[in-house]
């Protein structure tokens, strides 16, 4: 542990990313619109009245109804209606897709097909694509932005973060000088800065100690209850609550629960089992060194985010990363030793 | 080796509980969850049967142990490993003839569990709307997951309503003030359930 601590440059190796749902991260979907240009400007604003009144964009809200046009002939063009709301036809004329004697369409040229992005971006990057296509409105989540900047986290908190992956990289190599598969997890209280456990894989004893399960009864012990003994292990280890527990928590008399408010960090991005335990543990936060190829938090699933659960938690990954790959290729030597 | 291996996959291709077994079983296991449900506990019975002998049963144990991962099934997986390491045999071979009968459909955590143990045959009552992991909030049975174990078959629906009117009966004694709002919503998705399933 101690080679790692305070070197400053070592916080530099590398960046925490948020792993976002599904929406955020995915491709902008574009959906097909008639627009035509406004060859009069001084008739646009009677124009996107008329238009919004009587032509409204279903499911579209986030799309600006005109843009300024550069290099064009016509100074603006103006949305029209959605491509799927008009019956197929040979000729499309201006007339044929405004509802007859709604919209008074002087100052309006011939129509055209754009592509326009479907569904309001969520995060920066859709925003950027998204506006590439046409202009796009855009409510900010700040903390997402700087987050895929990897810039969310100061120096201070990087530093924290630092040693406490570098302690479940440490408890991954022990576990595996004892022949476990070399992942290991740390759970902190980021509020008293304090490690609650630490565990690493024990599934040469039990097939379902991975090193999450572990460090979840580890908690458990450490507040009184958990099922298993892991003393054979003196890398896996917890601090008693009651030793940690702050004076203003002693005064409101609130106890731990579980892990609520409670971090994890673990080398190897967890499996299904362990993420869905972590769900029902009600975890704060979580961080991974890298993805593993069933991946739970990320690659396969992302329970985190799912809907239908009613428990979410934030997930960055990519936490020592280098160090924490490095643990995959003493698994192949271990595996290699077994004859696996 | 090839022929081996085929073999091998065959007979667990093969191996499914007859009508009778499960009726059999499936009643065993809601009388289990009666029981729980008695004791105030949550009802939820859970069996795992190898070659018509139980080999692990289990309550759930999250309150008295503080750890939110002992549900039934998992502490019965660990009556299974128990008895395989005292019967001196092997895990795999063993799990690879177990059925689980259960009253409620696994969480997505246990049917995860499941997978990696290679417990072929999952036959259980009602859904499990709020966390189930055979269908109704992820299908972990039979997602595409090589590293984790082996899909497994559900045999789903067995007296469902009944599974479901105990669950009902505990959250409501469970919760006659509304204390705990998660009990409240789960009393919500049962009654759901109920709906969708046309009971
Ligand atoms: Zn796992
Ligand atoms: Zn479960």
């Amino acid at each position: 542990m101690k080679r790692w601590k305070g070197s400053p440059c070592d916080v530099d190796s590398w960046v925490a990313l948020p792993v976002l749902s599904d929406e955020q991260s995915q491709d902008v979907e574009l959906v097909e619109v008639f627009a035509a240009p406004i060859l009069d400007k001084k008739e646009t604003s009677r124009l996107v009245r008329e238009l919004n009144s009587l032509c409204p964009l279903r499911g579209l809200q986030h799309v600006k109804r005109v843009r300024p046009c550069r290099e064009k002939p016509h100074p603006l063009e103006v949305l029209v209606c959605l491509v799927s709301d008009v019956p197929q036809m040979q000729v499309v004329s201006i007339d044929s897709l405004l509802p007859s004697g709604g919209v008074n369409c002087n100052g309006l040229g011939e129509p055209f097909v754009v592509k326009v992005p479907a569904r309001a971006p969520l995060t920066r990057p859709q925003f950027e694509l998204a506006s590439q296509h046409w202009p796009t409105s855009f409510h900010e989540d700040k903390q997402v932005t700087v987050a895929l900047r990897g810039e969310l986290f100061s120096r201070h908190q990087k530093e924290r973060m630092h040693a406490y992956m570098a302690s479940a990289v440490t408890a991954a190599r022990d576990g595996g000088m004892a022949g476990m598969e070399a992942i290991g997890a740390v759970v902190v209280d980021p509020k008293t800065e304090r490690i609650i456990a630490v565990g690493h894989d024990c599934r040469c004893k039990h097939p379902l100690h991975h090193a999450v399960m572990v460090v979840i009864d580890l908690v458990a012990r450490s507040q009184g209850g958990g099922v298993y003994g892991f003393d054979s292990y003196p890398a896996c280890r917890f601090t008693s609550a009651s030793s940690v527990q702050t004076e203003a928590q002693t005064e409101n008399g609130t106890q731990p629960y579980i892990c609520t408010g409670y971090d994890l960090y673990v080398t190897r991005e967890p499996c299904v089992m362990c993420a869905m335990a972590l769900v029902h543990s009600r975890i704060g936060r979580v961080f991974y060194g890298v993805a593993s190829a069933d991946g739970a938090l990320g690659s396969k699933f992302k329970i985190h985010t799912q809907k239908d659960l009613n428990h979410r938690f934030e997930v960055y990954r990519g936490v020592l990363s280098r160090e924490c790959e490095d643990l995959n290729s003493m698994n192949d030597h271990i595996k290699k030793d077994r004859g696996e | 080796m090839g022929t081996e291996e085929g073999g091998k996959e065959e007979s667990v291709e093969l191996f499914c509980p007859s009508e009778e077994e499960i009726e059999r079983w499936m009643a065993r296991a809601f009388d289990m969850a009666k029981e729980a449900l008695e004791n105030g506990e949550v009802p939820v019975g859970c069996l795992m049967v190898y070659k018509d002998k139980v080999v692990g049963k289990g309550r759930n144990e999250v309150n008295e142990t503080k750890n939110a991962t002992r549900h039934a099934e998992m502490v019965a997986l660990d009556q299974v490993l128990d008895w395989c390491w005292r019967s001196s045999l092997d895990v795999k071979s063993v799990c690879e003839r177990i059925a689980l009968y259960v009253t409620v459909e696994p969480c997505i955590m246990c049917a995860a569990a499941l997978r990696l143990l290679n417990i072929p045959v999952v036959v259980y009552g009602c859904r499990n709307e709020r966390f189930g992991g055979c269908g109704s909030v992820l299908d972990v049975s039979s997602a595409d997951l090589p590293h984790t174990g082996t899909q497994f078959k559900c045999i789903s629906g067995h007296r469902a309503e009944e599974a479901i009117d105990m669950l009902k009966t505990f959250y409501k004694q469970e919760n006659p003030n509304g204390e705990k709002q998660n009990h409240s919503a789960c009393l919500f998705f049962l009654l759901l359930t109920l709906h969708f399933q046309n009971v």
